[in-house]
């Protein structure tokens, strides 16, 4: 048989589980009041029992067995009166309120409580057992006195509380289900949404998100969290079908330049004219240009793929930017630029030191390109008042218009006045992928400003979070 | 030289063949790393192996792998399409002395491997270097050419060593970049090629004969 769905729920087997830990646990507490309920009433009983049969001596030691008897006779009319039995020595019953078959043989040895029951006419007329104790005494003179009390009202009265007792606990149980149902049923409504997305996903759509209902509670946490997991697999996938579409857009011409001047080649050869060898060598230089721009939209592509940049190591700036430095100075003096490197010490990275090199060579290879002759080019790394950590590279060429800015970083975007400039236009998005990997960012601001035709000049900043 | 040449992708291991043949070496061609290993203990002994990575069969790190258990010290070009810094670390690792990303310079393969040949030929640890007249003093720090002192900046100095050690033999931009800056990455400027002009301008001016030799399509090379 299967249950219907709202009690397959997980919610809803934990409110049973409790539930029957509730109820254990509840007819053990109800169990163990009932016994030292029943102890007491029987102890009270005892007592007073004692009691009496003491009074009931005294009374015969003063005036012996007739004396017993008129003061039983008198205590008989009494609220709750106790059951007395008085027999002669030879065992003959002398008065009593119980008939004399009622407790069993006497003996010398036995003076304990024993237990019995007693017949009573009940209100309807009839016949109940009731239950009651009794302690029996041998008096002086050798009759023998049994002086009991009918404890059925007492042990039923404890028994009516517990009774009352469980079914307050039956209520609790019914309740408690009711109540499992209910949570069960908001939670399964919670979960279903979850389960919708995930489905959808599963189904191919990455656009799918959870509607969140500002509960603040845990699933609402997981749907917010199952939300932002979905936004960053779109954007990562994003990323790679645009660096798909990037990569079959920009190798297409080159490719097809690639091809067209290989059969002009074959035309020329044909028809005796053109240098081959000249026209073979273009076709490498070509081919070496797509396999750049590919291994370049590749190394970025894997970057964001991989949302970290791999094997990061602590290292210092300054080591890193000064290598850097020294790599490329003699490359700026060559086309008459100044420059020079202001570096701070003591500065501890952590990162990929070989994808932030080619960060840096990057930033520098732009900066030499677009400075003109007497211009100046500063690497500067130094840490930030808010604790990041910056590479900085200023230059005083044309610059970038602040709203063409945002546009330089994307992939492949080159700005008009750098179509005659060497490069795939893909060395800025490595920057800023390279940035994104450890957390970072790629900044572009103005430079030093216009001085004569100079300028205002680009300041592109690599800023790496702050470590420790 | 004897090379052997394990690639599955025949077109590309004839044309390897072909050039490094046309290059005045004797060229062995194994199809996979089984074979590889077959050749490499049956033809050998060989000067330089140049093994792809990714191969049916026995893969190229296995083979490699193999051989190095085997004692044999054999300097390994490995090629692969994988060109992630930690795939060349584990080719590295397994016992691959260089490292070339596919697809590569014809010029490359060849200056690549004269240069782990020409390694394993001056494999003694040395103290002073000659080429010509030009001398390089490893422990002193110091660069002579018909004795007059030559003053280089440091990393000039380290230019300098990896060039003379491999006199004779192209070196391409890449080879300098990875040997003698230790980055792995393709600057889109001519960086490297202003070190050595700066460097050139130091060993060659004043002196009748111009040693280091830009090589059209390959790189550089030092010449006695």
């Amino acid at each position: 048989m299967r249950l219907p769905p709202i009690f397959r729920t997980t919610p809803f087997r934990l409110t049973l589980l409790f539930l029957a830990l509730f109820a254990g646990a509840a007819s053990a507490f109800l169990f163990y009041i009932y016994s030292v309920t029943v102890l007491e009433v029987t102890r009270m009983a005892d007592v007073a029992i004692t009691r009496e049969v003491q009074s009931l001596e005294g009374v015969y030691g003063r005036g012996g067995r007739e004396a017993v008897r008129r003061v039983m006779i008198e205590r008989t009319q009494d609220d709750r009166p106790f059951l007395y039995l008085l027999e002669d020595p030879s065992g003959h019953r002398i008065w009593g309120t119980i008939p004399k078959g009622s407790v069993a043989r006497f003996d010398d040895r036995n003076t304990d409580m024993v237990r019995f029951s007693v017949t009573a006419p009940g209100e309807t007329g009839s016949v109940g057992h009731d239950l009651a104790r009794g302690e029996r005494q041998k008096l002086t003179g050798g009759e023998t006195l049994f002086v009991g009390q009918d404890v059925t009202e007492a042990e039923a009265y404890v028994f009516r509380i517990v009774r009352a007792l469980w079914g307050a606990g039956g209520l609790v149980v019914v309740l408690g289900m009711v109540g499992g149902i209910i949570v069960s049923r908001n939670v399964s409504r919670s979960v279903a949404g979850l389960n919708a997305v995930v489905a959808a996903v599963q189904g191919g759509d990455l656009r799918a998100r959870v509607e969140l209902r500002g509960a603040r509670d845990e699933f609402e946490d997981l749907a917010a969290g199952l939300n932002d997991m979905l936004d960053r697999l779109e954007h990562s996938i994003g990323g790679l079908r645009h660096a798909g579409d990037a990569i079959a857009h920009d190798l297409r011409s080159p490719l097809t330049r690639l091809r067209t001047r290989l059969e002009v080649a074959i035309l020329d050869v044909e028809a005796g004219k053109g240098d081959p060898k000249a026209a073979l060598a273009q076709a490498l230089e070509d081919a070496d240009g797509v396999l750049r721009t590919f291994v370049a939209v590749l190394a970025i592509a894997r970057l964001q793929a991989a949302g970290s940049a791999p094997d990061q190591t602590a290292f210092d700036t300054r080591q890193l930017a000064a290598d850097i430095a020294e790599l490329y100075e003699p490359l700026c003096e060559e086309r008459g630029l100044e420059f020079k490197a202001e570096l701070s010490a003591g500065l501890q990275a952590r990162g990929n030191r070989e994808f932030i090199a080619q960060a840096l060579a990057n930033i520098l290879d732009n900066a030499v390109k677009y400075t003109g002759s007497g211009g100046a080019v500063m690497l500067r790394t130094r840490r930030r008042s808010s604790g990041e950590l910056e590479f900085s590279v200023t230059d005083t060429g044309p610059g970038v218009p602040t709203e063409q800015r945002a546009r330089v970083v994307e992939r492949f975007v080159r700005l008009e006045n750098s179509r005659n400039q060497p490069g795939s236009g893909l060395g800025l998005s490595l920057v800023a992928a390279v940035a994104e990997a450890h957390g970072g960012r790629l900044e572009l601001d103005e430079g030093p400003g216009k001085v004569g035709d100079m300028g205002p000049g680009l300041r592109v900043a690599l800023v790496l979070p702050r470590v420790g | 030289m004897r090379i052997l040449i394990v690639e599955d992708d025949v077109e590309a291991g004839t044309a390897m063949a072909r050039g490094l043949g046309e290059a005045g070496h004797e060229v062995t061609h194994a199809a996979d790393g089984r074979q590889g290993l077959t050749a490499a203990s049956e033809k050998g002994p060989f000067d330089v192996l140049v093994v792809d990575r990714m191969m049916p069969n026995v893969d190229g790190l296995t083979m490699v792998e193999t051989l190095r258990r085997q004692g044999d010290q054999t300097p390994v070009l490995f090629l692969s399409a994988l060109g992630e810094i930690e795939d060349r670390v584990t080719g590295l690792k397994a016992g691959g002395d260089d490292y070339l990303v596919k697809p590569y310079a014809f010029a490359e393969l060849i200056a690549r491997v004269e240069a782990l040949a020409r390694r394993r030929e001056t494999g003694s640890v040395q103290t002073l270097l000659r080429v010509g007249d030009l001398e390089m003093d490893l422990i002193g720090r110091s660069v002579r050419r018909e004795g007059k002192e030559i003053d280089l900046q440091p990393r000039e100095f380290q230019l300098l060593e990896y060039l003379m050690r491999n006199a004779g033999t192209s070196v391409t931009r890449t080879m300098l970049l990875e040997k003698v800056w230790e980055y792995h990455f393709d600057p889109q400027t001519n960086v490297i090629d202003v070190h050595v002009s700066r460097l050139r301008s130091k060993i060659d001016k004043g002196f009748e004969h111009a040693m280091l030799q830009t090589v059209r399509g390959a790189g550089y090379r030092l010449d006695a």
